[in-house]
C-alpha cells in the first residue's frame, strides 16, 4: 500500500508520521507510537474502547483509516488528556467515585467524558448517559462512571475561571 | 496524581478505601496482554472443525502453499495424552484424525507464524476431510427428544436431590401447579478478549502469562497432555480486562493450544482472539430448561417441589457437572418445603462446551423458581410479597440437602427491607395488568425476587481444598520494606487487590501504603484456589487476614527479643510498642528482621470446623460453608404502541456478611445487576442451523449501555460469617441471580402475561400482547 505523510497535533505536539494510507488509526497509535491506552475491544466500532478525540470529537479509532485525517488534525489520546486540567479532574473523579473496575473501557470513557465537558460544562444525567452511550462497560453498570462525570463537572464549574 | 484516601488510619475493613489500581487505569498506563511487546514471539491461529459433528478422515497441508516459517501443530504433536483433564477426562486437546469431532469450531490444529496475519493465511491452507454425522445442535432439540423418548437423550451427568417424600407431598396438596422455563446462552463479554502467551524454557518447562482468571488451572490441567509435572508449568496473570467466569475454564484450553506450536518451534507463541472468534468459540452461560411441579395447600404452604433442571452442556462435560450441582442446590433453596425432589441433568449437544459465567447455574435455577413462586402466589390469591414473607426460609430451617440455616442468615431482613424501600405493596396496586390505569400512558409493572446464593465451593470443596496463602516481608519498589500478599486470587476488576490490602493492613496493623498485592503468579504464590464461586473475599480473605496476623506475631516476637529485652511487643499503626520503651517504626524493624532472618513469611491454611459435613454420594448435608441472601424489586414501563420495555428502577438488598469495602461492593452489585438486565431483556445469542451463534459480534449481540441502566437502589445488611474473622460472605455472583425473574414478574403485572423464556425481547412482548394469528 502507498505510504503517505501527515503532520498532526498529537497530544499537543506537532507530530509527522509516515504510514500506509489505509492503516487503522488505532494500529498507528498502538504499534507505531506505543500509545497503548486506546484498546481494541471489538474492531467494529461498537464498544468504544479505542475512543480518541479527533478535533475534539470522540471517534472510534478502529474504524478510521489514518490517511483520512488531513494535516493539521488535532488528536487527543488518554496519554495526552492529563496535560489538560479537565482531564486530570476527570481522572481524579473516576478514582474517587469507584468508577474503575477492570479498567479496559476507562481510557475511552475518560475521553468521551472529556469531550462532553468541553461542549457542555453542566451536563444533565441524560446528557451524560447519551455522551457515554457509545462506550461499553461490562463491569460497573455505568452508575459510578456517570457519578464521576457529574463530580468532575461540578469541580470544574467551581474553578472555571482558572485557565486549563 | 494525589487523591486523598477516605480510609480510617487505624482500621480499613469496612471503609471505602480507594482502589489501589485505579490511578494507572485512568491514565491508560495499565499494560494488558496486548499492550505488551514480546519480541520474537510467534502468533498462532486455531484451525477449527467446520462442521458440528463428523469423523475427521484426514488433515493435510496444501502442497501449493509456502509453509516456510510456519509451525503447524496437530494432535500428533501432543507430547502426552490427547486430553483436557477438566472433570471427566473426556475432551481431547485437539481433534485427531480418525476421531469424532463434536462441535463446530473444535480445534484440530494450531498454526503459528511470525505475524498473526501470516498465521491466519496459513491456517486457511490446512485441508480437512470430514465425514459428516447427524448433529443435535440445541437444547430445544434435546428437550424435545427428552420429552418424547428420554432414554435417547445423551447425558453427560445426572444428580438428584431428595428430601422427605415427594409422593406424600403431592398427596397432601390441595393444588398442583406445573410450568416450564427456558433461558438461552449468555456471553460474558469481558471487554478484553481472551489471550495468553506460552514460553518454552530450556529445561523443558513452560511459562504462561495472560488474561487468566485461575492461574493454577492450567498448571494442573496440562500435565497429562504436555507430559509435564505441575512444577514445570508456571502461570502468571497479566492485568485482566474483565472475566466474569469466561476466563476460568477456557484459558487452560487456550494455553494447551499455544503450548503445542511453542514446544514444537521452541519459541514463545501468543494467541489472542478478536471479538468474533471469542464470541463464537469460547464457553457461554449454559442454556437451561427447568420444569417445576409444585404442590401446595389452599393457604399457599408448599407441600411438594418437584423439579427437572437440564443444562445444555455442549459437546463435552468440561466443568458442567459442578455448574449443574450449583443449579440444583438453588432450585428450592430459599423456601420452606418438607418434600423435595430435584433431578439435575447435563445434556450433550453438538455445540461449544458451555462453562463458567457469574452465577454458575444458580441464575438459571432462580429464574425458574422465582417466576414459579409468583405464579403460585397468584393461584392462591396472595400478593407476591406477602406470599414470600410467609414461606421463605429463615434461621432454624433446613435446606433441601438438610443443612441447618444458622443465625448468620439475613434472609428475612433482606425481604423486609427491599419491600419497605421500594414501597412494594403500594406500588403493586398501580400495576396495569394489561389495561392502562387512569393517568398512565405506559403499562406499569413491579416484580419481586428473593434468593440465597451458596458462598464458595459446593459441598466439601473448601474443606478438602484447604486454600493456602502467605504474606511476606519484602522490599517495595522504593527500596524500603513492606509486605507482599502472595495468594493466587486474580484481580480482574472486582477489586481484590484493594480489599486484600485492607484486610492485610488490619491483620498487621500496618498502613496500606506499605502493602502490595503482586499479580498472581504460581511461581510465587501458594494455591489459594481459583478466583470463582463468590469465595475469594470469604475464604481467601480469611487466609490473608490470618497470614497477616501470623506475620505480625513474628514481627512482635522479633521486636521483643531484639529491642525490648523480652518485654511484650505490640504492633499498632505501623509501629512496634513495648511498655517502658520508645516505639519503633515498622520500617526499621522490618529492615533489621530481613537482614537477620532473610525470608520472613506469615502463612495460613483455610480450615472449616468439623461441624460442617457433606456427603457427596448421597448429596446430603452442608452444601455450602455459608449463604448470602438477596431480594430484588424491579419496576418496568412498557409502551402500549411499540411495546418498548424500560426497566426504570431496581432495588437490591443484600446480606453478604461484613462489607469489606462499601464502594467496591456497591460497584460489584451495580455491574452484576446490569449483566442480569442484559440476560433478562437484551442478550440473545441464538443458535443457527449451522451450529454457530446467530449473534457473534457486538453489532448483533446487544448489551446494556449507559442509556439502558435503571436507577439502582443498593443496600447491604450485615450478618457476618462466623468462621472467618473479617466476617465476609460471598458477593460476586449475587447480583446476577435474581433480577431476570424480578423483571419477568414485573412484566406479568404490567401486561397480564407471564413470559417463560429468556431473554424477553420486544418481539416476545408483541407476541404476548398481540398473539400471532
Amino acid at each position: 500500500m502507498k505510504s503517505i505523510e501527515r503532520t498532526w497535533k498529537l497530544n499537543g505536539t506537532a507530530t509527522t508520521l509516515r504510514f500506509p494510507a489505509g492503516r487503522r488509526l488505532l494500529d498507528l497509535l498502538r504499534e507505531d507510537l506505543a500509545l497503548t491506552g486506546a484498546k481494541e475491544g471489538c474492531g467494529e466500532g461498537e464498544c468504544g474502547a479505542c475512543t480518541v478525540l479527533i478535533d475534539n470529537d470522540p471517534a472510534v479509532s478502529c474504524l478510521i483509516p489514518a490517511g483520512q485525517l488531513p494535516d493539521g488534525t488535532t488528536l487527543l489520546t488518554i496519554e495526552g488528556v492529563e496535560k489538560k486540567r479537565a482531564g486530570r479532574v476527570l481522572q481524579k473523579a473516576f478514582m474517587e467515585t469507584g468508577a474503575v473496575q477492570c479498567g479496559f473501557c476507562i481510557p475511552g470513557m475518560v475521553l468521551a467524558a472529556y469531550a462532553l465537558l468541553q461542549r457542555n460544562p453542566k451536563p444533565s444525567t441524560a446528557a451524560i448517559r447519551t455522551a457515554l452511550a457509545g462506550n461499553l462497560c461490562r463491569c460497573t453498570g455505568y452508575v459510578k462512571i456517570i457519578a464521576a462525570v457529574k463530580l468532575a463537572a461540578a469541580r470544574l464549574r467551581k474553578t472555571s475561571s482558572t485557565p486549563g | 496524581m494525589k487523591t486523598k484516601s477516605r480510609c480510617n488510619p487505624t482500621r480499613h475493613i469496612g471503609t471505602g478505601m480507594l482502589r489501589v489500581d485505579a490511578a494507572d487505569k485512568v491514565r491508560g498506563k495499565t499494560q494488558y496482554l496486548n499492550d505488551r511487546t514480546y519480541p520474537g514471539a510467534l502468533h498462532a491461529t486455531v484451525v477449527r472443525s467446520p462442521t458440528a459433528r463428523g469423523i475427521l478422515k484426514s488433515l493435510t497441508l496444501d502442497p501449493a502453499y509456502d509453509w516456510k516459517g510456519v509451525t503447524v501443530a496437530t494432535a500428533e504433536d501432543i507430547p502426552g495424552e490427547n486430553v483436557m483433564v477438566m472433570h471427566d477426562r473426556s475432551m481431547p486437546l485437539m481433534g485427531a484424525v480418525g476421531a469424532e469431532l463434536r462441535y463446530r469450531g473444535e480445534p484440530v490444529a494450531v498454526v503459528a507464524a511470525a505475524t498473526a496475519e501470516k498465521s491466519m493465511e496459513a491456517a486457511d491452507h490446512v485441508r480437512l476431510d470430514i465425514e459428516q454425522r447427524p448433529a443435535l445442535l440445541t437444547l430445544a432439540e434435546a428437550i424435545a427428544l427428552f420429552k418424547k423418548s428420554p432414554k435417547k437423550l445423551e447425558l453427560l451427568k445426572t444428580q438428584n436431590i431428595e428430601k422427605g417424600d415427594i409422593r406424600r407431598g403431592f398427596a397432601e396438596a390441595d393444588e398442583v401447579l406445573e410450568a416450564e422455563y427456558w433461558a438461552g446462552h449468555q456471553e460474558q463479554l469481558y471487554l478484553e478478549n481472551q489471550g495468553l502467551i506460552v514460553f518454552p524454557r530450556k529445561d523443558g518447562s513452560i511459562y504462561v502469562e495472560g488474561s487468566i482468571q485461575c492461574p493454577y488451572f492450567p498448571v494442573n490441567e496440562l500435565n497429562a497432555a504436555l507430559d509435564l509435572p505441575p512444577e514445570k508449568i508456571r502461570v502468571k496473570q497479566t492485568p485482566i480486562g474483565g472475566a466474569f467466569g469466561g476466563k476460568e475454564d477456557y484459558p487452560s484450553m487456550l494455553a494447551g493450544y499455544a503450548a503445542l506450536p511453542a514446544l514444537k518451534a521452541k519459541k514463545p507463541v501468543k494467541i489472542t482472539y478478536e471479538r468474533h472468534e471469542d464470541m463464537l468459540f469460547t464457553p457461554k452461560r449454559h442454556p437451561v430448561w427447568v420444569r417445576f411441579k409444585t404442590g401446595f395447600k389452599k393457604d399457599g404452604t408448599l407441600t411438594a417441589i418437584e423439579c427437572d433442571y437440564i443444562l445444555d452442556g455442549g459437546a463435552y462435560l468440561t466443568i458442567s457437572d459442578v455448574v449443574m450441582y450449583r443449579g440444583i442446590l438453588h432450585c428450592a433453596l430459599a423456601y420452606r418445603c418438607e418434600n423435595v425432589l430435584i433431578r439435575g441433568k447435563v445434556a450433550r449437544t453438538n455445540s461449544m462446551p458451555n462453562g463458567a459465567f457469574r452465577g454458575f447455574g444458580a441464575p438459571q435455577a432462580i429464574w425458574g423458581l422465582e417466576s414459579h413462586i409468583d405464579a403460585i402466589a397468584e393461584k392462591v390469591g396472595k400478593r407476591p410479597d406477602a406470599y414470600r414473607l410467609q414461606i421463605h426460609a429463615r434461621p432454624g430451617d433446613r435446606t433441601p440437602t438438610g443443612q441447618l440455616l444458622t443465625e448468620d442468615n439475613g434472609s428475612t431482613h433482606c425481604l423486609d427491607l427491599v419491600l419497605q424501600r421500594s414501597d412494594f405493596a403500594e406500588k403493586f396496586k398501580q400495576a396495569s395488568r394489561g389495561k392502562l390505569r387512569k393517568g398512565q400512558n405506559k403499562y406499569y409493572g413491579i416484580g419481586l425476587s428473593f434468593f440465597a446464593h451458596g458462598s464458595a465451593f459446593t459441598g466439601d470443596g473448601e474443606a478438602k481444598f484447604k486454600a493456602k496463602g502467605r504474606v511476606e516481608l519484602a522490599l517495595l519498589e522504593d527500596g524500603r520494606p513492606g509486605v507482599n500478599i502472595r495468594v493466587s486470587s486474580t484481580e480482574m476488576g472486582q477489586g481484590v487487590h484493594t480489599i486484600f490490602t485492607q484486610i492485610a493492613a488490619d491483620g498487621l496493623s500496618l498502613t496500606p501504603e506499605r502493602i502490595r498485592f503482586p499479580y498472581a503468579d504460581t511461581g510465587m504464590a501458594p494455591n489459594s484456589g481459583p478466583t470463582v464461586a463468590s469465595r475469594t473475599t470469604m475464604v481467601v480473605g480469611n487466609v490473608v487476614y490470618r497470614a497477616a496476623q501470623d506475620l505480625r506475631n513474628q514481627i512482635e516476637a522479633f521486636a521483643s527479643r531484639r529491642y525490648f529485652k523480652g518485654a511484650a511487643a505490640r504492633m499498632r499503626h505501623s509501629k512496634l510498642h513495648a511498655k517502658g520503651f520508645r516505639a519503633l517504626p515498622f520500617l526499621r524493624v522490618a529492615r533489621d528482621m530481613r537482614e537477620e532472618l532473610g525470608e520472613v513469611n506469615g502463612a495460613f491454611q483455610f480450615i472449616l470446623p468439623d461441624t460442617v459435613q457433606w456427603d457427596q454420594s448421597r448429596f446430603k448435608g452442608d452444601s455450602y460453608p455459608g449463604y448470602s441472601w438477596s431480594a430484588n424489586v424491579a419496576e418496568v414501563e412498557i409502551d402500549p404502541l411499540t411495546l418498548e420495555l424500560t426497566v426504570t428502577r431496581v432495588f437490591d438488598v443484600i446480606d453478604i456478611g461484613r462489607v469489606i469495602n462499601p464502594m467496591t461492593a456497591t460497584g460489584q452489585v451495580e455491574g452484576g445487576l446490569t449483566q442480569a438486565l442484559g440476560y433478562a431483556v437484551m442478550e440473545k445469542m441464538g443458535t443457527g442451523k449451522n451450529g454457530l451463534f446467530d449473534a457473534s459480534r457486538l453489532q448483533t449481540y446487544i448489551v446494556p449501555t449507559a442509556l439502558d441502566v435503571p436507577n439502582y437502589d443498593v443496600k447491604f445488611v450485615e450478618y457476618p460469617y462466623p468462621f472467618a474473622p473479617p466476617g465476609a460472605k460471598g458477593l460476586g455472583e449475587l447480583p446476577m441471580d435474581g433480577l431476570a425473574p424480578a423483571i419477568a414478574n414485573a412484566i406479568e403485572t404490567a401486561i397480564g402475561v407471564r413470559l417463560r423464556s429468556l431473554p424477553i425481547t420486544p418481539e416476545d412482548l408483541f407476541n404476548a400482547v398481540i398473539p400471532p394469528a
